[in-house]
């Protein structure tokens, strides 16, 4: 892959990244342009793999210095568009910074490189009996990516989404300067804890790109108990799963407590949308937890057995119910290729997957679920909807998972209105949308605190004066 | 004969099916343990995501086929360096799965309808089939040179074409003008002499398989001389009485279970025949006590699973209506015709040889660098990828690299000598040969 030398941009990029490591191919453009989402494909106008943090201080003094967009990117696995570039420019890939750099077994966390995949993570963890919160998506994503995107995982129920996980970073920032926050700040080889320093690093968290590029990272990582329980239960309606879950999430004994409506629970979810059989209840909820011994299991299962007897005496739906096998492991055995595929959501549609995510209040999911439902029903999709409590009752996740033919315009367009209309009744029941694309985010933006939104500019203003980084994605 | 081989378009719907999740570019099993490894020789050498695995690959064909992408020498270029090893394909659950190599190839089938392909440095393979019925430039004559020390011993090895036999030993292409990949024919005829098995080979009158073409994406000199041997192989069940055919070649072996079967004729012309490669045509008669390993070998091993004889022999299932629901929803996979265990079980069983596992086996090997035309296209990248599986190999602590391909073979020898390892690639058959006597 050798670049052309008559592009001043691209000769500069060469220089920096060597000529095997950039390049203006459009071939090599396409294939960056779009990923799993309803976010309509837009090409980069350069590609550049990035193997030090000194090469990347070079792309972003050069980007800066000529207002070229950048948009960093790891696996592009977002389901939000958020390394589609808005406004074309350098797509900065960063997969050959995969070093795992340190694993404290004694403090329990790990010092990583963007590149660093779920599957080396887990594996290399694994070895120390540690794990971290995998998402349910593939395992060559990378985990610094989900941490600063505030993305889930399998133990959020338990700690809080990854991005609550990070104990220090090294960061790039739009200018090119290299800076750091959290313990790594004050003493050079120390990563242990963001805290109780002001917490900087909520300017790289959450900012979708935006606001500097993290070169390393800390994350805290946990052991793995041995012995495994996982409560299941169904109910007939969102109300009564509600309730169930707000009394078992207030123990605080669950690594990931998640409720499924029936049609994300089928297999594949059901596209065009079909009915759900009469008689079959329209939740099924499984708690997952991990015990050290067998009695600290029958103690968490009694606990659970009371909440369900509680439920039953209210005069719910609550049943126990049985989860297929396949299920089960879709929920345990973390990170999977079956998950991460999306192959579940996506076998009757054909190849697109997108979601309203949000985060929602425990107490507002079961109005929000209900006019979701209308909405997808009437678009012909089906109300394929998850919920999560995070750290026992904390906040909560509602999302719904949307398959389309992304071969079809027509079908794409249909999934895109819905689920914009979804996250409307969301936005305007007091939840906020996760990972949002370009449409979300100016949903957000009508309704939000005008001083909210000045001080979101200022921010970007400091960190990235002339707007290349990831331009266009908060959209303010 | 009719063929079935698909255009770019025919797979327009399987191309569609890929979400970009990108589960394709890192080997992965849950475990526990988990393991991890890169699986993808292209995409580690040359990094960006469109070189990288089938996610990149299917980028490409939706540009072509949604009119975004033309062909430029650099796409061709792109398109070429893929090893078509299906590492990526072994990731995948989407149900475009089964056909990941087919669309890679289409795309080549496509580039060299449109008079763009193969690369200029693979367009001797097809110009040496055409002039030679083989890819090597190689006159016919050589092509029975491995044979001499057989005719010095007295021991000559039956020509098919005058007498009958009942096994067609089918040599193929590398192993007959492939210097050093002829120790494989010479151990492979060794053994089945020294089992008193009546076999033949068509000798100068063997034309290639056709595999290499069938890879690089010339559809037309593949059908070619794929129609010859089916002919041929038709010809010596009625006339000679050939049942077996015997291959020691995973490309030969590959090509024929399955590339063969897209002809309309492959019953017809193949009925009453088996085909089977060396190794597990070896394994039944040890099963059956006709094989005996005399002696000792000292020697610590680690096994290379070739593409061809391993992944690339998977029969799939797809639940194409989502009928099945969970387990049968996703791809269901049927490795019965995979040489996993066989040659393992059999290198285990040679007094001696101790077995030493690299880290990516079996389903997730890691590929020698040298398919789909690499080897022919990018020798010098071909060989640097080999280096990097003799370097893991080398870490197992094993003194030789065993394997059940020729291709392979050469590659893997060629990225030993690259890095100066003492690690050699010897055939299973070189081994087994050394422990079977008369």
């Amino acid at each position: 892959m050798v670049a052309s030398g008559e592009d001043k941009v691209l000769k500069e990029l060469v220089s920096i990244v060597g000529k095997e490591n950039a390049t203006a191919e459009k071939h090599i453009r396409y294939a960056y342009s779009y990923d799993l989402s309803f976010v309509k494909p837009k090409l980069p106008d350069y590609v550049v793999m990035a193997t030090t943090v000194e090469q990347i201080q070079g792309v972003m003094k050069f980007a800066n210095r000529e207002k070229i967009p950048v948009v960093p990117f790891t696996a592009g696995t977002n389901i939000g568009g958020l390394c589609i570039p808005e406004r074309g420019g350098i797509l900065l890939d960063l997969k050959r910074m995969n070093k795992i750099i340190r694993i404290d077994t004694e403090s329990h966390y790990a010092v990583i490189e963007p590149g660093v995949s779920h599957a080396q993570f887990a594996t290399e963890l694994y070895k120390h009996n540690l794990r971290w919160s995998w998402p349910v998506g593939p395992p060559s994503a990378c985990s610094s990516s989900c941490a600063i995107s505030h993305g889930i995982g399998g133990l959020s129920g338990r700690y809080g989404l990854n991005s609550e996980e990070i104990t220090s970073m090294e960061v790039v920032l739009p200018t090119g300067e290299l800076v750091r926050v959290g313990s790594c700040a004050i003493q050079e080889d120390s990563w242990h804890s963001c805290l109780p320093l002001p917490q900087l690093d909520g300017l790289f968290k959450g900012w979708l790109g935006t606001s500097g590029v993290v070169t390393k990272i800390g994350l805290r990582v946990h052991p793995i108990p041995p012995v495994l329980k996982v409560f299941t239960v169904s109910t007939r309606d969102i109300e009564d799963m509600v309730s169930y879950m707000f009394n078992l999430g207030n123990y605080e004994i669950c690594d990931d407590l998640t409720a499924v409506s029936w049609w994300l629970a089928q297999v594949p979810i059901p596209s065009p949308y079909i009915p759900k059989p009469d008689g079959a209840p329209e939740w099924f909820c499984f708690g997952t937890t991990f015990s050290w011994t067998e009695k600290e299991k029958e103690a968490r299962e009694e606990i659970w057995q009371n909440v369900l007897a509680e439920e039953q005496k209210k005069g719910t739906s609550i049943q126990y119910a049985e989860y297929p096998e396949e299920a089960l492991k879709a929920r345990t055995q973390l990170p999977s290729q079956i998950v991460g595929s999306t192959k579940n959501y996506t076998k009757m549609a054909g190849g697109g997957i997108s979601w309203p995510g949000t985060f929602t209040p425990v107490n507002k999911w079961a109005p929000v679920y209900n006019e979701w439902k209308k909405i997808l029903i009437d678009h012909n999709l089906s109300p394929s909807v998850r919920v999560t409590n995070y750290r026992g009752v904390h906040y909560g996740m509602l999302r719904a998972m949307i398959p389309f033919n992304k071969r079809s315009p027509e079908a794409t367009e249909n999934a895109r209105q819905a689920i914009v209309e979804c996250l409307k009744v969301d936005l305007d029941a007091g939840g906020i949308p996760y990972k949002p694309p370009v449409d979300f985010a100016a949903e957000i933006n009508k309704r939000a605190h005008p001083g909210y939104l000045s001080l979101l500019r200022r921010v970007k203003q400091m960190l990235d004066p002339n707007d290349i980084m990831n331009s266009g994605k908060l959209g303010i | 004969m009719e063929w079935d081989i698909s255009t770019l378009e025919d797979l327009e719907d399987k191309i569609w099916r890929c979400t970009a999740c990108g589960n394709c570019k890192t080997a992965y099993k849950f475990g526990p343990p988990p393991q991890f490894g890169e699986i993808c020789p292209a995409g580690v050498e040359f990094g960006f995501d469109g070189m990288m695995a089938s996610k990149g690959k299917i980028a490409f064909a939706r540009g072509i086929l949604d009119g975004e992408l033309e062909w430029t020498d650099s796409f061709l270029d792109a398109m070429y360096k893929c090893t078509i090893c299906g590492g990526c394909q072994n990731q995948c659950e989407l149900d475009h799965k089964p056909f990941i190599p087919e669309i890679m190839e289409a795309m080549r089938r496509k580039a060299v309808k449109d008079g763009v392909g193969p690369m200029p440095s693979q367009k001797k393979i097809v110009q040496s089939l055409s002039a030679y019925n083989n890819p090597y430039q190689g006159p016919r004559r050589v092509r029975t040179d491995w044979t001499r020390p057989f005719k010095k011993a007295k021991k000559p090895i039956k020509n098919i074409n005058k007498e009958p036999a009942d096994i067609l030993y089918y040599v193929g292409c590398t192993g007959a003008f492939n210097l050093p990949a002829r120790g494989v024919p010479t151990a492979t005829a060794s053994i089945l002499q020294k089992l008193g098995l009546d076999f033949g080979i068509l000798g100068e009158n063997e034309i290639c398989c056709g595999s290499t073409a069938m890879r690089i994406g010339d559809a037309e000199e593949f059908k070619r001389v794929a129609e010859s041997n089916l002919e041929t192989f038709h010809q010596l069940h009625l006339e000679k009485g050939v049942k077996t055919i015997v291959t020691s070649c995973a490309g030969c072996y590959r090509a024929i279970k399955k590339d063969y079967i897209l002809s309309s004729d492959y019953d017809k012309m193949m009925d009453g025949i088996k085909v089977i490669h060396t190794t597990d045509f070896l394994y039944d008669l040890f099963k059956k006590g006709e094989l005996k390993f005399t002696g000792e070998l000292p020697l610590k091993v680690t096994y290379h699973d070739p593409c061809h004889t391993g992944r690339h022999l998977n029969k799939f299932e797809v639940d194409e209506d989502g009928s099945k629901l969970w387990k049968g929803a996703y791809v269901g996979m049927n490795e019965e015709d995979c040489l996993y265990d066989i040659p393992r079980e059999l290198l285990e069983a040679i007094p001696g040889v101790e077995l030493t596992e690299m880290e990516r086996i079996r389903d997730n090997s890691y590929c020698c660098g040298g398919g789909g035309g690499v080897m022919t296209g990018y020798g010098d990248w071909s060989a640097k990828n080999a280096s990097k599986r003799i370097e893991e190999g080398m870490r197992t602590g094993a003194e030789k690299m065993v394997s059940i391909c020729p291709f392979c073979h050469y590659n893997l020898n060629e990225g030993a000598k690259r890095i100066n390892s003492h690690m050699e690639l010897v055939d299973l058959v070189e081994l087994m040969d050394q422990v079977i006597v008369e």
